[in-house]
């Protein structure tokens, strides 16, 4: 019997960036009333207009924002209560950015290492062995002395999935992994984050890969001017969306990544 | 004595100015008071802040505000630290705080992601900066004399007031040697700063 991760949120009118426009200031409502939950060896997926709040929402699951209203679990703590010990919380987290974000000073096994050591305070050969396993098996074990800058952007994508995964965290999310790389760059991303969907991670997955999300996400989430518009399976979305919009969206968006 | 005031001078510069540039960047409350030390420092000419806490406190407080080494070193410390504090600040923004974002991502606090993150990558994107400040210290060093320190100016100074009362060759051979004592260190941060910058693609 599996224990279950239950992460569940509520985000509600979040005042999130006020932009100054003219003289009035305009307020930029990014999540609106979003409830989601995601279970042990779940994958989902979530996808939707630019604008539409997803970036944000993802950034509020993992604590890097701090939602305005509504709460957030991981298991059964919640992380919006005050007191509560975010850092312990993010260290069970692995985030990966759309914009890769490696640390600039350190190599690629630095990237992977520096949390083990410092975070989790494991030994410096335990550490080291871990980060090396966790960079094979991302296949870039080539990459392993070099800097982010002598890097593409495919290898370096793919330290921070090893960089998020090597603390064996209760859940991945990852931000548009894929929207900053080259077309035949994100091949090599996606295979990896394949790889990881069958050993049965758990991953949210925020993405506009639709060939990708059909073969390996069990549920599709859109996402609509900061609320959900429409879930359900990838068969659903694939051939018989509920909403028109969403049927729009699809249509737009197989018509854009099939084309390869 | 000129370098042992300009490097402790230097050092109480980074260890004041460092956090106060973080401090300036990430917590907003602070950030004011900040600005205010640093206006005050940068804006009264050293001599007047030597003068002042010297003859000032000095009286009030003999040790340590009646030693000159130490007056010395205090304020041209917490000179350097203002500008210490600019510099870093500038750094700070060429990082960018997706650097911090990433650190946070992986379960650093806010300030642990500042010790092992950002510090590193400020540094190697001050290194010009640091190196024109270093530079300051050395020739602002010169004031000491005011307060009678032993330093070269002073030396320089006594020895045109002494026989046989050349004014020009002591002023010329302490300006050459505090260019000796300016340049070596200057060129080498700037080269090292380069070679590292280029290393890790800033």
């Amino acid at each position: 019997m599996e224990a279950k991760h239950v992460y569940k949120s509520y985000g509600k009118p979040k005042v999130k960036k006020g932009e100054i426009c003219d003289d009035a200031k305009l307020v930029v409502e990014a999540v609106r009333d979003v409830s989601l939950q995601i279970r042990k060896g779940d994958i989902k997926l979530i996808f939707g207009p630019s604008g539409s709040g997803k970036s944000t929402f993802l950034r509020c699951l993992a604590m890097l924002d701090i939602p305005d209203k509504g709460q957030i679990y991981l298991g059964d703590e919640e992380l919006t209560k005050p007191g509560v010990d975010l850092n312990k919380a993010r260290a069970r987290i692995g985030f990966v950015f759309q914009h890769i974000y490696l640390f600039r000073h350190l190599t690629a096994l630095g990237n992977v290492e520096l949390a083990l050591r410092k975070v989790l305070k494991l030994p410096k050969e335990e550490a080291r062995k871990r980060a090396l396993d966790a960079l094979t098996d991302v296949k870039v074990g080539d990459c392993v002395n070099k800097y982010p800058s002598q890097m593409s952007g495919g290898q370096a994508q793919r330290v921070g999935i090893a960089r998020a995964i090597v603390r064996n965290p209760d859940i991945i999310l990852l931000d548009e992994p894929t929207s900053a790389l080259d077309p035949e760059l994100t091949g090599e991303v996606i295979d990896t984050l394949r790889d990881l969907a069958k050993e049965g991670t758990t991953m949210l997955i925020v993405s506009h890969e639709m060939p990708f999300a059909r073969e390996v996400a069990e549920e599709m989430i859109s996402f609509d001017e900061g609320r959900i518009l429409e879930t359900g399976p990838p068969s659903q979305f694939f051939n018989a969306p509920n909403t028109d919009r969403a049927k729009r969206f699809m249509d737009r968006i197989i018509k854009r990544t099939t084309r390869e | 004595m000129t370098l042992s005031i300009s490097i402790i001078s230097f050092l109480i510069g980074i260890v004041i100015g460092l956090p106060l540039a973080f401090i300036r960047v990430y917590e907003k409350e602070a950030s004011f008071i900040v600005d205010a030390y640093e206006k005050i420092l940068r804006g009264i000419p050293e001599i007047v802040l030597l003068l002042l806490f010297f003859f000032g406190l000095g009286p009030i407080f003999p040790f340590p505000f009646g030693t000159p080494f130490f007056v010395a070193c205090f304020v041209l410390g917490l000179r350097s630290s203002a500008n210490q504090s600019q510099i870093y600040r500038g750094a700070i923004r060429g990082v960018g705080d997706e650097q911090m974002i990433a650190g946070m991502s992986v379960g650093f606090s806010k300030w642990r992601a500042i010790w092992y993150i950002m510090i590193p990558q400020v540094f190697n994107l001050s290194t010009a900066g640091l190196g024109s400040e270093y530079a300051l210290l050395i020739k602002d060093s010169a004031y000491v004399y005011v307060i009678a320190v032993a330093d070269l100016m002073y030396s320089a100074v006594h020895l045109a007031g002494a026989p046989p009362y050349d004014r020009v060759t002591p002023y010329v051979l302490s300006a050459a040697l505090y260019i000796a004592l300016t340049f070596p260190i200057a060129f080498w941060l700037d080269r090292r700063g380069s070679r590292r910058k280029k290393q890790i693609g800033l």
